[in-house]
């Protein structure tokens, strides 16, 4: 199925906490500031609801997203006041693809885990924690996989500053 | 000393009595789990990566993967610099692979520019993304062989590796980081008979697939460490989001080549030039370690007959496209995942009209596979896991990035 069959197939299904459909499109020719939005279709979801919707997602007959291909987040220059948590879903049997994205506030960044639902998102959850400062709620193992556990700060936010010195080496 | 006969001591206690009448002698020890550190430079993780077992006796009843010794910050550098200056970093995701990677990232910018690429471009983009393939198959066969014992594979499998890398050198002058792939195209037209060369490589390296398979895939020694050893079911397999030829070893048929095509693999498929090898359980389970080398090994002669078609279908023509000196990317964001030898390569870029990106997140295949160790090392038997830690196949510059 294309982007827009799966969404109508969502919506159909009543997908839990769904919001709305983002669409590439072309440069608006009246407005010359205008350069339009490239890349892939998107769905937003409330991320108070995202187990309910992988659920869905990976157990609709039509939609059978059953490989949570990547998990990771974003600290984006356009909305500065929220991470973006970005899922990507890949159907084995129908041979196509989703993106789902979950806007959180930075203030209190937190959201639920999946990986009850996709185990691979075991490990993303994990790294996506430890780089953005993301709390996953009810992971199974929240330490950390790539950074030494007593590393301080967020690498991947914007507002990271470089340490000067780890442990007595000097990082300059 | 009379009574030392009926009194048993703390290491001898008393015998139980055997149904055929014998007396069976134990001694009290304590015992406990035994925690193994493999690595950080054990050979056996092909790289710098820790993995501790807790092992009972002979059994392993507990696995962790301990990744981060070779983090380099690629996905925040990937903010820093400019779009065509990560290609350099993206060679350095799986090294083994680096043609696989230029592609992938090279295609998550077009799509966001939304340029075309021209079919001479294309066409040595396969071949050499084909090309670099088996030298990346060729190392995980011949590593894989070393692991259990058998060093000859991997001296063969270095020989054919070594002319791949010179056919590689001839083209963009490194063999091992080449950053020829470039966004809209490739760097440089391919020097005169170069394409000649290739088309003889096909020819002789047939023969030597052959041989290898002969060598090692069915030599009795190896087929009883690797069968019915780290099954992995096709259930298990796609919860933990597996992909290329681990995925493809638990039975599932699914290349993102044929099923889900990008550039010119969908008229190569139409063509007839590959098939996608999958595991049979031809040896033990379905599943097991011999199914997912046995996958690697054939995906070898499949990637000649992509390159194969390349060479019959080549015509002259542009080999890059104008993208401009600086490249300007419009907003948006694109996902795009690519079949690298180890599975999906996905690069998730986000453009705010900028000079770089302003999220540039990757995913490496391997960092996903090595995920299910955890799960599939309980239980196993300690001599087995070096066998089920290399039939993962993993690259460490990929899992850590």
């Amino acid at each position: 199925m294309d982007f827009q069959g799966i969404y109508d197939r969502l919506k159909e299904q009543g997908a839990a906490g769904m919001q709305e459909a983002n669409l590439p499109r072309l440069p608006d020719p009246a407005d010359k500031k205008d350069k339009g939005r490239g890349g892939d279709p998107y769905v937003l979801v409330d991320p108070a609801q995202i187990c309910a919707f992988m659920d869905l997602a990976k157990k609709d007959e039509r939609l059978h997203f059953e490989i949570l291909a990547d998990l990771s987040a974003s600290d984006p220059a356009v909305d500065a006041e929220n991470f973006w948590v970005i899922y990507q879903l890949l159907s084995v049997k129908h041979r196509h693809r989703l993106m789902v994205k979950c806007s959180i506030p930075k203030s209190d960044p937190r959201i639920d885990t999946i990986s009850g639902i996709n185990r691979a998102a075991g490990w993303h959850e994990r790294e996506c924690s430890e780089m953005f400062g993301i709390t996953f709620n009810g992971h199974p193992d929240p330490r950390n996989i790539l950074l030494p556990d007593d590393w301080v700060g967020f690498p991947l936010r914007k507002d990271y500053e470089f340490p000067k010195e780890y442990q007595g080496i000097s990082c300059i | 000393m009379s009574n030392s006969s009926t009194k048993s001591s703390t290491f001898f206690p008393e015998p139980r009595i055997l149904p055929g009448g014998e007396k069976e002698f134990m001694m009290d020890v304590a015992t406990s789990d035994l925690e193994i550190s493999m690595g950080p430079q054990h050979p056996a993780t092909h790289g710098v990566m820790k993995i501790l077992i807790r092992a009972d006796g002979e059994m392993v009843t507990a696995a962790q993967p301990h990744l981060g010794f070779l983090h380099r910050c690629a996905e925040k550098i990937g903010e820093n610099v400019e779009w065509l200056q990560y290609l350099p970093y993206t060679d350095r995701y799986d090294y083994l692979a680096s043609m696989n990677n230029n592609l992938g990232y090279s295609m998550a910018v077009e799509k966001l520019l939304g340029c075309e690429i021209p079919r001479r471009a294309q066409m040595l983009r396969t071949i050499c993304v084909e090309l670099n393939r088996i030298a990346s198959a060729l190392v995980a066969f011949g590593t894989y062989g070393l692991d259990l014992g058998a060093f000859t594979p991997f001296l063969y499998a270095f020989r054919e590796r070594e002319w791949l890398l010179q056919i590689f050198e001839k083209i963009c002058g490194a063999r091992l980081t080449y950053s020829y792939l470039r966004i809209g195209g490739v760097f440089n037209d391919a020097p005169p008979g170069w394409l000649t060369e290739v088309g003889h490589f096909c020819d002789v390296f047939e023969v030597k697939a052959q041989e290898y398979y002969d060598l090692l895939m069915v030599n009795k020694v190896f087929v009883m460490r690797t069968a019915n050893v780290g099954v992995i079911t096709p259930a298990q397999a796609l919860d933990f989001g597996l992909t290329g030829p681990m995925l493809r070893g638990s039975g599932i048929d699914f290349d993102l080549r044929k099923d889900m095509p990008y550039m010119l693999y969908g008229e190569a498929w139409d063509a007839g030039a590959f098939e996608i090898p999958v595991g049979r359980g031809e040896m033990g389970t379905l599943g097991d370690c011999w199914d997912r080398i046995y996958v690697r090994v054939k995906e070898m002669t499949e990637s000649l007959g992509i390159v194969r078609w390349c060479l019959a279908n080549i015509e002259e023509g542009p080999v890059l496209a104008d993208v401009g000196k600086t490249i300007k990317v419009p907003p948006g964001e694109a996902y795009v995942g690519i079949e690298n030898p180890r599975g999906e390569l996905g690069h998730y870029l986000v453009s705010d009209g900028g000079k770089g990106s302003s999220r540039c997140r990757v995913r490496g295949p391997s960092f996903c596979n090595l995920a299910i160790l955890e799960d599939i090392m309980p239980g196993t038997l300690l001599a087995d896991a070096v066998a089920i830690i290399g039939s993962t196949d993993v690259v460490i510059g990929e899992t850590d990035r």
